[in-house]
């Protein structure tokens, strides 16, 4: 990594803080204005005017709103995002728990789009408006048009209800104790301990809610990357590879792919929050005990801190991982990579 | 390790049960479903999942009598009540899970944590309790400021707390010395005395219990080692998993197709609770036309019982409901058998009608339906299109509870029709009806009535100082009749919940109304249930 | 520029992929049937207040080919009606969401600087907040009707036009057409709306092909968590989620009102890859 790639790199985590902020001051009110007083949402259908007024006092409520916030980032900066009025738990507990069931499911689903996603589009575009092109972009476009809460019921339906070929719901099999939580994805966990019994059962689980989860993913994926690709190939560069008869698969991931990779990636990282507030539907589906659910519960709860805190890091994902994207896209074209020299010079 | 714990239950169970050969090593599972999170802290459990966490892992000094009315000893080998004050003498032989003794001191803690964190259940003593002394290591001295009937009913929702415990796991709070009352620790643990102990909980996924072995009492038949409550299925999930043989309780939340899907199923029966509430169609009474008590009885004349029965049968025997006559459901202290059953006469509901100050054409009726259940929009249709026929404009909306809790405090956000399933959080029927009709009230969920009136309000309160059982049922039936007449709510049927599970689960008390309990959850105390 | 599709030439291009003349095909059906919902469906009443329990959760028959629903309506009548509201939902909501993020994204990438910062941290702040959790906020905030759900998904789908013109402007901004206007003293606004916007029309309006499909999809998700179109208004997302609860027994109830919005979503996709390859080879 060379100066002027760090000095970029600085610059975008400085510009992510700021996003960072803007987005916990537009939650922190969008939280406050959806209907319902959580005091008596909490208290539950029994209690008194006096129980809700108390609660109110002791949550702050009648504060006013910079105050209220004020407060909010002086606890948030001692990593106190507060109480869960949902679940009674400390809401950075409960993210702790959550955040890596989702993330799991996320990358998977990442992985998915990706390994699926990109060969369909390179083949594609290699047989440019013939039957493979059209077949490939009736599947992609069928995959992109059904809601991914439809996907989630269907497969569980196909595979686990009449074929009973996977497992239905959660992220282990009964009795499959968890494995020693390093990063807290199961998966990862149980490589890295040597738990390979675990690790499969872990992914028969995982199979089918990342792929409900991917399949919007993997159309787009597709293609994005047949046009990209596409346009590849009408190069010069390209034409001229061909004309020195390099091997086929080398052109491909060499000449054509390489470029191609660039606008797939960064809408992938664009993507990134959406997913992970798709999720939920499919955890809904599966019972996967992830981030997702807990936030649109916490909504529907309105359940205030656990709301900011989990949009807040839903939103820090997103921005981290749109610096890895540029990075990634910044390593693949040389051309940014002088750019950015200058923007930083 | 299996085997010793396998052997000692055994032989503590030998004095009571001829020595029966236990299959080796085998853990028997039961499992189940509720849709909302399990709230573990006693001071804080409210709803049904909370239920049945407070009667697996806590105790209470009282439960009422299985399959009737009364209240019967439990954590209290006996009690005695001289006016307002109820002297409690506690077993001997009661450990909580930490293997600290039961002692008068705990029962005192638990009540002084509910009212000082004033959340949960604290209202059903909060306003009539004046005192709760020790006076010795095994009596408790509950004092009352007035004779309060409802007072021993309450007590099942005193879950009792292992005070060393608790106090050995403070944390900062509010409380000073108390720190935060331990409300960190119960949250995520249980320090009760009861059948299970909880191993595990993680309010987005799961509860795990372990049976308490060292249980006060003994179990029934072959009661499960270990239960998982498992939160937030869908329904197409726990069909399938009861399909594959996964799950064995269902919760009653699911609507009657896939209830019926579930139970055409092989390897599989229905089990049901009733008796402790109902489907209430209530009418705010405070809103023109409905504030003519002669618009009310239209509409309760022209809705169509039959069909909101049918949409609600599950099998050709079993359906999630009863026809109701009355506020209150049979079998509870004050229920009037006697009471004439409404079923829709079109020719009264005109009658009615033109009694009525207001003419229909005048009005569109709100009829609102809580998004959360989604059988209510069916109700709301049928409603639509049974008031339509008296002229009424109708206007059918969905309200996501958190905005209908909002909706409901004050007269003019109040819909027209509103949609409640309420079930007795105690066995007795103060704690259905106060809570909805006396004036003091209004402005809460339950009281989307707003009824303002003198009468109810009386009786309301004869029924909580009035002792004697007898005259108390006739207040109430006084009082059942008096509400049918004044009609501020249409009683559609009482509920039934309806628990699709596999038939490896023998839960009598969910299938038997002899041995069952009238508290919303108590039946789902797995030291009654027996697994395969 | 779409004149290029009118013209003889675009025409036999458009014409010539037979997949482009299939997308035309389902989107002129899909309008038709929107259009003509009252004179098409075979039950125009069932997509009101409409109750028949004696026929409720029927399976597909000749007197109702996609079935009946749980309180007895015909699914094709309300699948035909869905499409009117399911269309009316692409068109406000893009037709919100479009010019104000494509106005945003212009001034940024064009001026720069401040404006530039400030727009696109904006942009940003709204594009890392899930749009499930943004719609909901906002259809929390205000109650649940038609209307407040266009609003709130419109809010979530400018900053994606945001970002799309802002990217365009700033290279075109470079352009020498651009700095040959800036030279000969035109207005700020002239050379805006002028001379960059019409060149970023094309990529802007491909997009809109492709995104009405996905708005009806997002206003689906809505509806699944009970915020979208109120009852008994029929709506193909809601009734999706409706029916999917009822899945494997009621199947006609999800499997065909899914099949509706993918017959629409197909079409518009087809249709606006159709146009972009026309405009494409046209540029």
């Amino acid at each position: 990594m060379g100066p002027s790639l760090l000095t970029s790199l600085i610059r975008r985590l400085w510009m992510s803080l700021l996003v960072l902020i803007g987005v916990s001051m537009l939650i922190f009110c969008i939280a406050r204005v959806i209907p319902g007083d959580p005091a008596r949402i909490a208290l539950g259908p029994n209690a008194t005017q006096e129980q809700v007024d108390l609660l109110r006092e002791r949550l702050h409520l009648n504060d006013p709103l910079p105050v209220q916030y004020a407060e909010f980032v002086k606890e948030s900066l001692q990593g106190d995002l507060g109480m869960s009025l949902y679940t009674n738990r400390p809401v950075v507990t409960d993210i702790g728990d959550f955040l890596p069931a989702t993330l799991e499911l996320v990358l998977f689903a990442g992985i998915l789009m990706v390994a699926i996603g990109v060969p369909l589009g390179v083949l594609a575009a290699r047989y440019r408006d013939g039957w493979v092109d059209n077949l490939v972009r009736l599947l992609s476009l069928a995959g992109v048009v059904t809601p991914t809460f439809v996907w989630a019921v269907f497969l569980m339906l196909g595979f686990a209800f009449f074929l009973e070929w996977f497992p239905v719901a959660g992220r282990l099999s009964e009795g499959v104790p968890p494995p020693p939580g390093i990063t807290g994805l199961y998966t990862l966990d149980a490589l890295l301990t040597g738990r390979f019994a675990t690790f499969a059962d872990a992914v028969t689980h995982i199979v089918l809610p990342a792929t409900a989860l991917a399949m919007t993913g993997i159309g787009q994926t597709a293609r994005l990357t047949r046009a990209s690709v596409a346009q590849a190939y009408d190069t010069p560069y390209v034409h001229m590879a061909e004309a020195y008869g390099y091997p086929e698969g080398r052109i491909a991931s060499r000449y054509a792919l390489r470029p191609a990779m660039i606008p797939t990636l960064t809408i992938l990282g664009l993507d990134f929050a959406a997913m992970l507030g798709n999720a939920f539907l499919v955890e809904a589906v599966f019972a996967w005990p992830g981030l997702a659910r807990y936030g649109v519960q916490a909504i529907l709860h309105k359940d205030l801190n656990a709301i900011v805190g989990t949009v807040l890091v839903i939103s820090a994902f997103f921005l981290i991982v749109n610096i890895l994207v540029d990075l990634t896209v910044a390593w693949l074209n040389p051309r940014i990579r002088l750019e950015n020299r200058r923007a930083a010079g | 390790m299996i085997d010793v714990k396998t052997s000692v239950s055994a032989l503590a169970l030998a004095g009571a049960t001829a020595l029966l050969p236990m299959a080796a090593g085998a853990q028997t599972t039961l499992r189940l479903d509720e849709v909302a999170v399990g709230e573990l802290d006693p001071a804080k459990a409210t709803d049904y999942a909370d239920s049945i966490l407070m009667f697996n892992a806590y105790d209470t000094l009282l439960l009422p009598t299985r399959g009737g009315g009364g209240m019967a000893p439990h954590l209290a080998e006996s009690w005695a009540a001289a006016g307002t004050t109820f002297t409690f003498t506690l077993r001997d032989d009661v450990a909580f899970a930490s293997g600290n003794p039961l002692t008068a001191a705990d029962v005192v803690f638990s009540y002084d944590r509910l009212i000082a964190l004033g959340q949960g259940f604290s209202h059903l003593f909060r306003d009539h309790v004046a005192s709760v002394e020790a006076t010795g290591d095994r009596t408790v001295v509950f004092t009352l400021n007035q004779p309060y009937a409802p007072f021993l009913a309450g007590l099942t929702r005193l879950q009792i707390v292992d005070s060393a415990t608790v106090l050995a796991n403070l944390e900062d709070g509010d409380f000073g010395d108390l720190g935060d009352y331990g409300q960190a620790f119960l949250s995520a643990n249980a320090a009760g005395t009861g059948a299970y102990a909880v191993t595990a909980h993680n309010p987005q996924e799961e509860t795990t219990f372990a049976r308490n072995d060292g249980y006060f009492l003994p179990f029934d038949g072959a009661a499960p080692d270990v239960v998982r409550l498992r939160y937030g299925l869908e329904g197409a999930t726990v069909r399938t998993l009861i399909a594959r043989g996964e799950h064995d309780i269902a919760s009653q939340w699911l609507p009657p197709e896939i209830v019926r899907g579930i139970a055409e199923g092989d390897g599989t029966q229905l089990l049901l609770e009733s008796g402790t509430g109902g489907f209430y169609i209530k009418l705010n009474t405070q809103k023109p036309p409905l504030d003519d008590v002669h618009c009310r009885r239209a509409l309760a004349y022209a809705l169509d019982y039959a069909s909101v029965l049918a949409l609600v049968q599950v099998t050709d025997e079993v359906a999630q409901g009863q026809p109701a006559n009355g506020p209150l459901p049979v079998g509870m202290l004050g229920s009037d058998p006697g009471l004439a059953y409404p079923g829709q006469d079109m020719d009264r509901a005109q009658q009615e009608l033109e009694a009525c100050a207001y003419a229909p054409g005048d009005h569109t009726l709100e009829i609102s339906w809580i998004a959360e259940v989604p059988i209510e929009e069916r109700f709301a249709l049928l409603m639509q299109s049974n008031f339509q026929q008296l002229g009424f404009g109708t206007e059918v909306v969905r309200v996501p509870w958190a905005l209908f809790t909002e909706r409901a405090t004050s007269v003019e956000s109040t819909p027209h029709i509103s949609q409640l399933f309420v079930n007795s959080t105690t066995p007795d029927p103060d704690a259905l009806v106060y809570n909805m009709y006396h004036s003091t009230v209004a402005g809460t969920w339950q009281s989307v009535e707003w009824l303002q009136n003198d009468d109810v309000d009386r009786l309301l309160e004869a029924g909580r100082a009035e002792l004697d059982q007898d005259a108390r049922a006739a207040i109430y039936q006084e009082l059942g009749a008096l509400l049918v007449d004044l009609q501020p709510t249409i009683y559609a049927y009482e509920t039934q919940s309806v628990f699709p599970a596999s038939s490896r689960v023998t839960a009598p008390s969910l299938s038997d109304p002899a041995q069952s309990y009238l508290v919303n959850g108590m039946n789902f105390m797995f030291r009654h249930m027996s697994v395969e | 520029m779409i004149a290029a599709v009118f013209n003889s030439r675009g025409w036999y291009k458009f014409r010539r992929n037979p997949l482009s003349m299939v997308g035309l095909f389902l989107v002129a059906l899909v309008v038709l049937m929107a259009v003509l919902a009252p004179l098409v469906a075979p039950y125009p009443q069932h997509a009101g207040a409409f109750v028949d329990f004696v026929n409720a959760s029927q399976p597909p028959s000749w007197s109702n080919p996609f079935g009946t629903d749980l309180v007895g309506r015909d699914v094709l009548s309300r699948v035909i009606f869905g499409y009117q509201i399911s269309l009316m939902l692409g068109v406000v909501v893009l037709g919100i969401a479009v010019p104000i993020g494509v106005g945003l994204g212009l001034a940024a990438g064009y001026f720069g600087g401040v404006v530039d910062y400030v727009i696109m941290r904006v942009v940003d702040v709204f594009l890392s907040i899930p749009p499930l959790v943004l719609a909901m906020a906002i259809m929390g905030f205000l109650e649940p009707t038609l209307t407040n759900g266009m609003m709130a998904v419109a809010a979530m789908w400018w900053p994606w036009y945001a970002r799309l013109a802002y990217n365009m402007a700033r290279s075109e901004s470079r352009e020498g057409y651009v700095l040959a206007a800036e030279v000969i003293g035109a207005s700020t606004p002239h050379i805006l709306i002028r001379e960059i916007l019409p060149n970023c029309l094309p990529a802007v309006f491909t997009k809109i092909t492709l995104d009405l499909g996905f708005v009806i999809l997002i206003a689906s998700s809505l509806s699944f968590l009970g915020l979208g179109v109120q009852p008994p208004t029929p709506d193909l997302g809601s009734m999706v989620a409706e029916g999917a609860r009822y899945l494997p027994d009621n199947w006609w109830m999800a499997v065909f009102p899914a099949l509706a919005i993918l017959v629409a979503v197909l079409g518009f996709n087809l249709l606006g890859d159709g146009l972009r390859d026309v405009m494409d080879t046209d540029r």
